[in-house]
């Protein structure tokens, strides 16, 4: 990965730094170029077909539980379902920092953050530039709403992952290698009027928006 | 036919894709079929017997129990079924391969399921594809070095067929867990495979320069599995004719493959372009000079110069480090480990060898900790042969195991372990009548070391030998006696040689100028395996230094690389602020200010007084500032990191005056079963330590009963729990629940993103923590002030 193609300002937010100068900001510099050095980004995604049923949406034959990703696919009669990771060197090199220097730890975890959603939002610009719909509905993961996260071993099934790009599951339920994403977007002709808002890619914990978002956990 | 007698051919054809062929509707569980639709199956092996495939793989890639679970198929009855069906399919003249696949899941440290399990899922394949007639196993689309190894371990130990192995790599030579082709080559080939290769991920172009790699650096049989090319990102469709694929075989053929088949997307036409495509040709010839190496998981270290082994994860000689095995406190060692990886060590010794400890439960335990934190190849150092294999089983990649010695004793149960985990091994030049003084006596020990494990099938590249440094001030002729020895071993057997090197000054004064001039002496007279402290001044400068004097440096490369910002400017050193105090360094966060204020400190304060009056209020102080939004979270862990090393220096005191503690209670922390998320967790785990907590700190992952015996076993007041997932707050509450059971007078506090007020209350948890803080506070009102 480009240290530079990461947005500096999502990253201070991510890492909860106010400002971006001092010996801290030096050292947040230093650990965007590790971070970068260790990621491997690997990107995978399905274009998929959506049924609408009495009983909710099904994604390539496969049933999606909860209102809400019925409703975030309503009038879509396709989707995309993709997958992305940092990789497992990320991973590790956050878990050694917890030990060696617990400040790194933070900023790489942030980074991590920033850089899996810089890792999204290109496949997602690639995916749009690919197909030809004019609206597509924002990334959708379970875990969101009431669209359960115990689908995610479903969904990364769905895709291969594991076998693709070396993304997991555990039993229960979260994706390994850690920095990773799984993720629904509506393909369609129309605006969906009922797609849900969205939130960010990494923890209610970590999100920017933490305090006045209406759909924190 | 006979596994062996295919390998009398020149070239032996595998098959192609099986899902490729078996058209799958959506949803459809391949593994389902061999028992609902077996003539579906049957006729895609017909299909590659015909095609002239010499070995079919069985429909059974993800029939792991692991996998399995909640589908309503049997592993073993699919496996059954599947080696039956393709038996009967395929005749007499071809062999069944009972096919095995990945679990899915990772193993440490990139993943949470143990050994064990999967170690387990894969003998209950095994066994039923043995039991059902496969004629060989095959284990492919490996990516985590550890779960191959449990794959080939379980098929070795719970069957006797021949077990073939196929890796798969991305484009910069690595699987997706980091496993380099090196590592990957040395550790199966150490483990007994019959043949090893590469399959899937890749086409045939992208696999060939690493298939060429791989054959240098193993002697075993070579197979090749390529997928059709690369998918088309659109249709998912792979790209190339079956004439295109074969068009690379005569240049596998020539890197010496013997094996050869297709992976996704390939179909029998592909085998049968390849059949002819190599119809007249032969195999290269390969290398059989393998590299002397050692590796990790992910990392391999060639023994082709002198190497650093580091030596400080051993209690001999250290309080330190045996209070922190005593207390189960594996993050000195973690801490340890990356020390000495950032000092230049290339290989960490593992030694946790001390009363108290139970060494065959502790040293995996210690393995898989250091593993987390560095990818240095490890020597497993032990004298319980039980604590070895325990050890050697868990290990991912190719160790050294120190030490055999000798004895006949030792000899005929370390070696045995050595050559069945395919691990390198370090033979004491010692006997039954002890260390002898002359380097000849030493020297024909070493050669008989060297014949029995050659005698074994350990090859000799994997016999490392230690002359022994004794003591200088026992002898003046007894650093000469080791040095000759050395030259002997390293001249006339060429083997590796070790040597702990500060042994050679114990009981004299500075110590550290005679261990630098001994290790240069040694290095000169062939020793290649340096155990010593790569942190001790002068130490790792000296090997840096007699690499690039020897010729193992070209144009200086590494020492330039080394030393080019100390070489000729020495860095000014920094201003001292005459006037800080502890309190202050801790506030702004310097870390080494506020251990050497703290050693100052020391001289005429009590532990306790430094604790409480100093870096308690210092911390408070930079707590207000952080509820206050003065300071961010990156100053608050900063200031928690620099009170840290002040508490390490006060922990160090108290180990050496063996007793005393600062600690104001004990607290047991863990993030909840399924969960594997501990940034959160840690944060707390610091701050707690800073305030003076003896914090008892299980991990992630951790099942709820042992929480409960944990805190039990320590008689904690207050267990601290962290999760954050929807998914695992039911571990939470189901901890809770047990510990009000077993042990209802201790209080919890819980924590994580998807926690609130209410439902902590809910689950019946004494405490909600918003943060790190908040968990301080709560220790404060259950504990005192």
């Amino acid at each position: 990965m480009n240290p530079n193609d990461l947005d500096r300002a999502q990253i201070l937010a991510c890492v909860n730094m106010p400002v971006s100068e001092g010996l801290l900001a030096e050292m947040l510099e230093e650990c965007i170029k590790e971070l970068c050095k260790a990621a491997q980004p690997r990107t995978i995604y399905r274009v998929l077909p959506v049924e609408h049923t009495k009983n909710g949406v099904r994604l390539g034959g496969l049933p999606l539980l909860g209102k809400d990703i019925a409703l975030h696919l309503s009038g879509c009669r396709e989707a995309v379902l993709l997958g992305a990771t940092l990789s497992a060197s990320v991973d590790a090199l956050i878990r050694r920092s917890s030990v060696a220097d617990m400040t790194k730890m933070i900023m790489y975890n942030g980074i991590a953050n920033a850089a899996i959603e810089h890792v999204c939002n290109a496949l997602e610009a690639e995916i749009k530039a690919k197909y030809p719909y004019p609206y597509y509905t924002e990334r959708f993961s379970a875990g969101y709403g009431d669209f359960p996260l115990t689908q995610q071993g479903e969904l990364v099934g769905l895709l291969d992952a594991a076998r693709k790009i070396g993304l997991t599951v555990t039993p229960s339920q979260m994706l390994l290698p850690m920095k990773s994403v799984t993720a629904i977007m509506g393909m369609s002709h129309e605006p969906v009027k009922d797609a849900r808002r969205i939130c960010y890619a990494g923890s209610c914990e970590e999100c920017p928006y933490h305090d006045d978002c209406k759909i924190r956990k | 036919m006979d596994f062996r007698t295919l390998l009398l051919h020149e070239f032996v054809f595998l098959d192609g894709g099986m899902g490729t062929m078996l058209h799958l509707k959506p949803g459809e569980l391949p593994e389902r079929l061999n028992l609902t639709e077996p003539e579906r199956v049957a006729a895609v092996h017909r299909a590659y017997a015909e095609a002239g495939s010499q070995i079919v793989y069985t429909n059974t890639f993800g029939a792991n129990p692991l996998k399995l679970a909640g589908t309503g198929v049997d592993a073993a009855e699919s496996i059954t079924a599947a080696v039956k069906l393709a038996k009967a399919a395929v005749g007499e003249q071809v062999c069944v391969a009972l096919d095995i696949g990945p679990t899915g899941q990772l193993l440490p440290p990139a993943g949470q399921m143990t050994f064990e399990a999967a170690y387990d899922s894969f003998r209950v394949m095994c066994e039923a594809g043995a039991k059902a007639g496969a004629d060989l196993i095959v284990i492919e689309t490996m990516s985590d070095l550890l779960e191959t190894k449990a794959a080939l371990l379980a098929a070795k130990e719970s069957t006797t067929l021949p077990v073939l192995v196929t890796m798969t790599f991305t484009e910069n030579g690595r699987t997706f867990t980091g496993c380099p082709i090196s590592a990957a080559a040395m550790t199966l080939e150490g483990l007994g495979a019959a043949a090893i290769g590469i399959n899937c991920s890749l086409g045939p172009k992208e696999i060939l320069p690493m298939m060429q790699e791989m054959s240098g650096w193993t002697g075993l049989p070579l197979i090749a599995k390529a997928n059709a090319g690369l998918p088309d990102p659109v249709t998912g469709e792979y790209y190339l004719t079956p004439e295109d694929f074969a068009a690379y075989m005569p240049q596998f053929a020539e890197c010496g493959v013997q094996f050869f088949g297709g992976c996704c997307g390939s179909t029998p036409d592909f085998i049968r372009a390849v059949r002819e495509k190599l119809k007249y040709l032969r195999r290269g010839r390969r290398n059989t000079q393998k590299p002397a190496a050692v590796c990790s998981g992910t990392r391999t270290v060639l023994l082709d110069m002198p190497r650093i082994i580091g030596e400080r994860i051993n209690p001999t000689g250290k309080k330190r480090m045996k209070q922190a095995l005593l207390d189960h406190d594996f993050d000195y060692l973690r801490g340890e480990a990356i020390s000495q990886t950032d000092a230049g060590a290339d290989i960490l010794d593992v030694n946790v060898g001390t009363p108290g400890i139970d060494e065959a439960k502790v040293l995996p335990e210690a393995v898989q900790a250091i593993l987390e934190v560095t990818d240095l190849p490890l020597q497993l150092d032990s004298s319980d042969p039980a604590a070895l294999e325990a050890a050697l089983r868990i290990y991912p990649g190719k160790p050294i195991v120190n030490s055999v010695n000798g004895k006949a004793e030792s000899l005929e149960t370390v070696l045995p372990l050595v050559k069945h985990y395919g691990a390198a091994i370090v033979g004491l030049t010692l006997d039954e009548n002890g260390i002898p003084t002359s380097a000849a006596e030493r020297f024909a020990i070493g050669k008989r070391i060297l014949d029995r494990a050659q005698a074994l099938g350990i090859p000799k590249e994997d016999v490392f030998l230690d002359c022994l440094t004794l003591t200088a001030s026992t002898g003046e002729n007894g650093p000469v006696e080791t040095l000759h020895a050395v030259r002997r071993v390293h001249e006339e057997l060429g083997l590796q040689t070790v040597l702990g090197v500060s042994n050679i000054s114990f009981g004299l004064p500075n110590r550290p100028l005679i261990n630098r001039n001994f290790l240069c002496m040694a290095l000169q007279n062939g020793l290649t395996l340096p155990i010593m402290n790569p942190m001790a001044e002068g130490m790792t400068d000296t090997v840096r230094a007699f690499r690039m004097l020897a010729g193992f440096d070209p144009n200086c490369e590494n020492f330039i690389a080394a030393y080019q910002d100390s070489g000729n400017a020495p860095a000014a050193p920094a201003p001292k602020n005459e006037n800080l105090t502890l309190e202050s360094a801790v506030i702004r966060g310097l870390r080494q200010d506020a251990a050497r204020l703290t050693q100052e400190a020391l001289k005429d304060h009590a532990a306790l007084d430094i604790v409480n009056e100093m870096l308690i209020p210092a911390l408070d102080t930079v707590g207000a500032d952080y509820e206050s939004g003065k300071v961010f979270l990156p100053q608050l862990i900063q200031a928690a990191t620099a009170a840290q090393s002040a508490f390490g220096v006060i922990k160090q005191n108290m180990a050496a005056q063996d007793g005393g503690s600062a600690d104001k209670g004990k607290i047991v922390l863990a993030t909840v079963q399924g969960d594997v998320h501990d940034i959160g967790k840690n944060i707390v785990r610091l701050l707690l330590e800073n305030y003076g907590y003896d914090v008892i700190d299980l991990g992630k992952d951790v099942p709820p009963q042992k929480i409960v015996d944990a805190a039990i076993e320590h008689q904690v007041s207050l267990v601290g729990l962290s999760a954050l997932m929807t998914t695992t707050v039911g571990a939470m509450e189901e901890t809770i629940k047990l510990l009000h059971q077993q042990y209802p007078a201790c209080k919890t506090v819980v924590g994580g993103a998807v926690l609130t007020a209410d439902y902590a209350e809910k689950i019946r948890a004494d405490c909600y923590a918003k943060d790190a803080k908040a968990t301080v506070d709560y220790a404060k009102t259950i504990f005192g002030e």
